[in-house]
């Protein structure tokens, strides 16, 4: 049992909980083994092997899937779900190591506990903690691994909301004159190839981007409060507070709304955003991605809004 | 003599290039289609600018469009701008008040709306190329009217037809069964200027507030039956600008003169009239180096590499001094 090897797909919650995941197996004395960062291989094999309706992030993940499942001993697959009645997760989370098992054939044993998602993020673990005695026999190793896992998680958080996105390993440009808030689902952002290099994109054009993993959970909460209505799923409400927070705070120039096509939750999350962005006059734009690697028209509409910024910047400035 | 001012748009179905004299008025305008060749399309817009212009001293080139790096990287360029601050730019010029701006090219549509000669929100269509240049073209070979026509047939109309706006294939689907019932052709071209008006204005001008002026910009704008339509539909005068199908060309070549004037660059970049005569190879390979398989596309003209472009990480990536090195 010790030295197997636990698959983790570096995709989806893998971009929210990393140092939870990796530290709890570790831990546990298992080796840990990710899929490669995305790429137009994982993209193929996703498509071909995921149903056609879903959505572009769910076929990535299934792409992940598929570049690992033959070099390890388990999968590691989380069921994320709602911990309350009023907070939940988009259903192809709850449901994707069933999607998984159903799509892809010749798989390893997967690992799929459920992790209860509350308004601020993770809430109970007991589930994995269960995975781990059920590994391994050990309790008091399996709640250490817990313990250590969950400040591993803790850390990074917190790292991140002060160090902005060079702590997340993307460089900034030195004199920015702009700020955009990028918002979106970890996974839309972070990864190069769902969200089209948008990030790169920015720097080049020598843009300044902060994210709503910069928002601290205290500035979440009050934006959770003062919101009159509840998104109720997890990673849709935290794209809502986030455009909040930097429509409201005046600490971004514009907000750019990252989403997949087809997203069910992304048509509330983005029409609201809309909304919001007119009645507190922040430039907004959405940008759509989807299958198609051509990426002149995503280049074409942020350097558009980049110039938009700076043209208003420009009269502002000539007008005081 | 003046130097003159180009600007170079190579988009999806046209390729224009435009000449501007330092004045800002235009010299020549030139309006080619692109046919998947946009190399070729260049090289013949700048043959026929040249002799326009009889050989003018060139003072700057702008490019935009979609394929604007390949175009700046051919003729070589001093500014390379994207379509919507290109046809804003032009829009202005021709009226410093305008508020909103229509524009339909052949595989794009978009909206800019303006306050106080800035930008203050656009929007592009999105996935879809219903409603654009490209498939008024398809319905005008379906029906056997020419597309030059196609505006003055819609006007001879009395009462459009309805017809769903919102996908090309329902609309073409819907057009052939009015035809079967025996509707008149008038009231069915008419009826297809005003699905595609709905579908614009639902699509890509959802939840806009749009005020004139107004000015409906692109290749579009040459039709009289959408143009009635769009005026219909907003309930406010529209204005077709004269340069209205090379406007993003025209406003290259004004951003281009505004920098040169400004001194913000000295010396063209331009490679000369003479790339007009050059025959380019294009080849494109893919990379082995990781599992991206990046696609690289690569154009060279007498063994120097002009443009190189595809990859995700700068492997091969194309740089100036490259091209100095090889041609040292």
């Amino acid at each position: 049992m010790r030295d197997a090897v636990i698959g983790i797909p570096r995709y989806l919650s893998y971009y929210s909980f990393a140092p939870l995941y990796e530290t709890f197996f570790r831990e546990l004395g298992f080796q840990v083994r990710l899929s490669p960062p995305s790429n137009t291989d994982i993209l193929d094999a996703g498509v071909r092997e995921t149903v056609n309706d879903a959505c572009i992030p769910i076929k990535i993940f299934h792409g992940h899937v598929a570049a690992i499942k033959d070099r390890v001993d388990f999968l590691f697959v989380p069921r994320l779900a709602g911990a309350k009645m009023h907070y939940t997760v988009c259903p192809k989370f709850l449901g994707l190591p069933d999607m998984v098992r159903g799509s892809i054939s010749d798989l390893p044993d997967i690992i799929a506990p459920r992790l209860p998602m509350g308004r601020d993020g993770l809430q109970g673990l007991r589930s994995l903690y269960r995975t781990g005695v059920r590994l391994t026999g050990r309790r008091v190793q399996a709640m250490r691994a817990l313990h250590n896992a969950r400040r591993a998680l803790g850390r990074r958080i917190n790292q991140i909301q002060q160090g902005g996105l060079e702590a997340l390993g993307f460089d900034q440009p030195r004199d920015a004159d702009l700020t955009v808030a990028l918002i979106g689902y970890p996974y839309m952002l972070y990864d190069t190839l769902a969200s089209g290099g948008i990030l790169g994109q920015l720097r080049a054009l020598g843009v300044r981007v902060v994210t709503p993993e910069m928002v601290s959970t205290r500035e979440m909460r009050r934006h959770a409060r003062a919101y009159p209505e509840n998104l109720f799923w997890y990673y849709s409400n935290r794209s809502l507070w986030a455009g909040m927070h930097y429509m409201t705070s005046g600490l971004a120039d514009g907000i750019i709304h990252v989403t997949a096509f087809g997203c069910g939750p992304d048509a509330m999350v983005n029409k609201l955003l809309e909304l919001e962005s007119a009645r507190y006059g922040a430039p907004f734009m959405a940008i759509t991605v989807d299958e198609h690697t051509g990426d002149v028209g995503l280049r074409t509409r942020v350097e558009a809004f980049v110039d938009m910024l700076r043209w208003q910047a420009a009269r502002k400035e000539g007008l005081t | 003599m003046m130097p003159l001012y180009l600007g170079v748009d190579v988009g999806s179905v046209s390729t224009n290039v435009v000449a501007i004299d330092g004045k800002g008025e235009v010299v020549d305008a030139r309006y080619l289609r692109t046919q998947g060749r946009p190399i070729e399309a260049i090289q013949q817009g700048m043959r026929e600018i040249r002799t326009a212009t009889s050989d003018g001293e060139i003072g700057g080139v702008g490019a935009t469009g979609s394929g604007r790096t390949l175009a700046a990287a051919i003729v070589g360029a001093d500014i390379v701008k994207n379509e919507i601050t290109a046809h804003a730019v032009a829009a202005l010029y021709e009226e410093p008040q305008v508020r909103t701006v229509l524009e339909i090219g052949g595989q794009d549509s978009k909206l800019i709306i303006l306050q106080d000669g800035v930008v203050v929100d656009f929007a592009m269509n999105t996935v879809c190329a219903a409603g654009t240049g490209s498939f008024l073209d398809h319905q005008s070979t379906r029906l056997g009217v020419a597309i030059e026509q196609f505006g003055d047939f819609a006007l001879q109309s009395t009462s459009p037809v309805r017809i769903a706006g919102r996908c090309a294939v329902f609309a073409e689907s819907d057009m052939i069964h009015k035809q079967q019932m025996g509707y008149g052709l008038p009231d069915i071209v008419a009826g297809l200027c005003e699905a595609l008006v709905r579908n614009y204005l639902n699509n890509v001008g959802k939840g806009k507030d749009l005020q004139g002026p107004v000015l409906f910009q692109g290749g579009v704008a040459a039709n009289a039956g959408i143009h009635r339509a769009f005026e219909r539909a907003l309930e406010l005068p529209v204005t077709v600008p004269e340069h209205h199908g090379v406007m993003g060309a025209l406003g290259a070549a004004r951003l281009v003169r505004d920098e040169a004037l400004r001194g913000s660059f000295s010396g063209s970049a331009f490679r000369g009239f003479q790339i007009a005569g050059h025959t380019y190879r294009t080849r494109s390979f893919e990379c082995d180096a990781c599992s991206n398989a990046c696609e690289i596309a690569d154009i060279s003209h007498d063994g120097e590499v002009v443009a190189r472009w595809g990859g995700r990480c700068d492997r091969w990536q194309y740089r100036e001094r490259e091209r100095t090195a090889v041609s040292d």
